[in-house]
């Protein structure tokens, strides 16, 4: 193979790779789009005949407490590290999003007094992959 | 005397099959290559899972290359075998040769020969993607399906390594081969090498595991060197949560598509699918847990092991080897280049609102990938967390990968 042929080929794989790579990530970018809307207007939809359903039968409730804002100094426990607030963290953030409204007020680790099955099945459902 | 003599040539024997005298300086190398590898998959924690399988079937196999040997035939001739046995004839096969009968004597192959057939007939990776799709999430991929374009950008690598590789000498079906290191993806990698350069193998699945294990090293650097600060501070908006039921399409559509378009990337992608359909139907829990444990350990250890035992010392102390290192690291840095540039021009295109640093997990290596995305969007914004927004284009880099290899055994194959 001479380095024009070389060249042909590279060129050649370069272009194909790259524009079908692409063009069937695309494309799925499209379906996902097209399906994840009808999927949520659809679900919408149920959920809205659904509370029809129980406003029709139940007793109309009186009041909805407002979750409160918190605000507290954060006081950490030793041995825990950064790495596990940052993820607590995560976590108050992705109930709260970033309003403001929530803020950490302890870490503390918990007393071991789950049992070792407890601990196992707790293990188990919330593994990561 | 003649017990003494008889002692004598046994111990002569055994020493002339011994490692002693049948190995080469280059099993003496690879043993010494071994030996660091296992280092760094017990000591240093490197991808302990399968490096630890490949670092021992590469010490294995150069202690006792015999262990990976294909099965033979021997041409014994018919008088002389019915001696041996007693006058009893035999059922194999007879070879005549200068008019004398041979029985064609079959000798079976060592333990490792037999393991590879799952490697070498591409059975082993599909099904390592059942066990990875029955452990994959897609949500944060489906919640916010542009993060495909990251997953595809990043590919780049390949194709421009496959470039780099021709010009250095390689066969294009070699460049293939090698190229495919820059999808970040070990099962991806083995089962391209496999069917482009099946002797490239060795030094390419080993040049994969050790690019992905070091991926926090090898990332960081090109990602802050082709950011701002400012950039590299940008706070993503939560992702809308994703109900079962667009999770269950999903792989559906994703199998249908790559399937019809690509039909060469359907063996890994079908089975990705499938392992990821097993988790989100909800309906076959016994299934999805055998997948993602039981078969995913045992495949992982034959495969690391049979891999692993594919770098002799006169396949891997090549310069070859040395060209699909330098290849190999090139494919990465450029893939995660790709990711992080086109990272940046979304960025330009939502006016801010992407975080370019997550279009390096577009490299696959799922999740280290995402997680170096994290960590250096948090050193710049202690209160910014990309995990989520970047595992989108980690899991489409596993499919960006699978379609890529895809594209290269259609046009290479």
């Amino acid at each position: 193979m001479d380095f024009s042929d070389k060249l042909i080929t590279s060129l050649t794989v370069l272009l194909t790779g790259f524009v079908v790579v692409f063009a069937v990530l695309l494309i799925l970018i499209g379906i996902i789009k097209g399906y994840s809307l009808i999927v949520t207007k659809l679900e919408q939809k149920v959920k809205e005949k659904k509370n029809q359903k129980k406003a029709a039968s139940a007793k109309p409730e009186t009041s909805v407490q407002q979750p409160k804002a918190v605000k507290v100094t954060e006081t950490v426990e030793s041995g825990i590290s950064d790495e596990i607030v940052a993820v607590i963290a995560a976590a108050v953030d992705a109930m709260y999003g970033s309003s403001g409204k929530a803020r950490i007020k302890s870490i503390k680790k918990s007393d071991n007094s789950r049992s070792a099955w407890s601990k196992a099945g707790v293990l188990d459902n919330t593994r990561p992959f | 005397m003649e017990i003494l003599n008889g002692f004598v040539d046994s111990i002569v024997g055994l020493f002339r099959d011994s490692g002693l005298m049948v190995l080469g300086w280059q099993n003496y190398v690879m043993i010494g290559v071994a030996i660091v590898l296992i280092y760094l998959a017990i000591g240093r924690q490197y991808e302990p899972l399968l490096l630890l399988p490949i670092a021992f079937g590469m010490l294995l196999v150069n202690l006792y290359p015999s262990i990976m040997a294909a099965p033979t035939t021997t041409l014994q001739p018919v008088t002389e075998y019915m001696a041996e046995h007693g006058g009893q004839a035999a059922s194999y096969a007879i070879t005549e040769l200068g008019g004398v009968q041979y029985y064609n004597v079959p000798e079976n192959g060592g333990l490792f020969y037999y393991l590879y057939q799952g490697v070498k007939l591409g059975i082993y990776p599909p099904l390592i993607f059942l066990g990875i799709g029955a452990m994959t999430d897609f949500g944060p991929l489906i919640a916010n399906p542009k993060s495909f374009i990251l997953g595809a950008a990043a590919q780049l690598g390949i194709f421009i390594t496959f470039i780099g590789a021709i010009l250095l000498g390689f066969t294009d079906k070699e460049a293939g081969a090698i190229a495919i290191i820059g999808g970040a993806d070990g099962p991806t990698a083995i089962y391209v090498a496999t069917r482009l350069a099946s002797h490239l193998l060795g030094p390419i699945a080993v040049a994969a595991y050790s690019y992905m294990a070091l991926v926090p090293i090898i990332q960081p650097p090109i990602m802050k060197f082709l950011t701002t600060k400012k950039e590299r501070a940008v706070k993503m908006t939560q992702l809308r949560s994703v109900s079962k039921l667009e999770k269950i399409i999903f792989p559906i559509v994703v199998i249908i598509i790559v399937a019809l378009f690509l039909p060469s990337a359907a063996p890994l992608v079908g089975m990705l699918m499938l392992g990821n359909i097993f988790k989100e139907s909800g309906v076959v829990d016994r299934i999805c847990k055998a997948a993602q444990n039981e078969l995913m350990n045992i495949i992982t250890i034959f495969l690391g092991v049979t891999v692993g035992a594919t770098a002799t010392g006169e396949v891997f102390l090549t310069t070859q080897t040395l060209g699909i290192v330098v290849l190999g690291l090139a494919a990465f840095c450029v893939g995660t280049a790709g990711g992080i540039l086109f990272g940046k021009l979304m960025y330009k295109f939502t006016g801010g609102k992407v975080n370019p640093l997550i279009g390096s997990a577009g490299v696959s290596a799922v999740p280290m990938a995402a997680r170096v995305s994290q960590k250096v969007g948090q050193e710049e914004n202690p209160s910014n967390f990309l995990l989520m927004h970047a595992m989108g284009p980690n899991v489409a880099g596993v499919i960006g990968s699978a379609v890529a290899a895809g594209v290269l055994l259609s046009v290479l194959g």
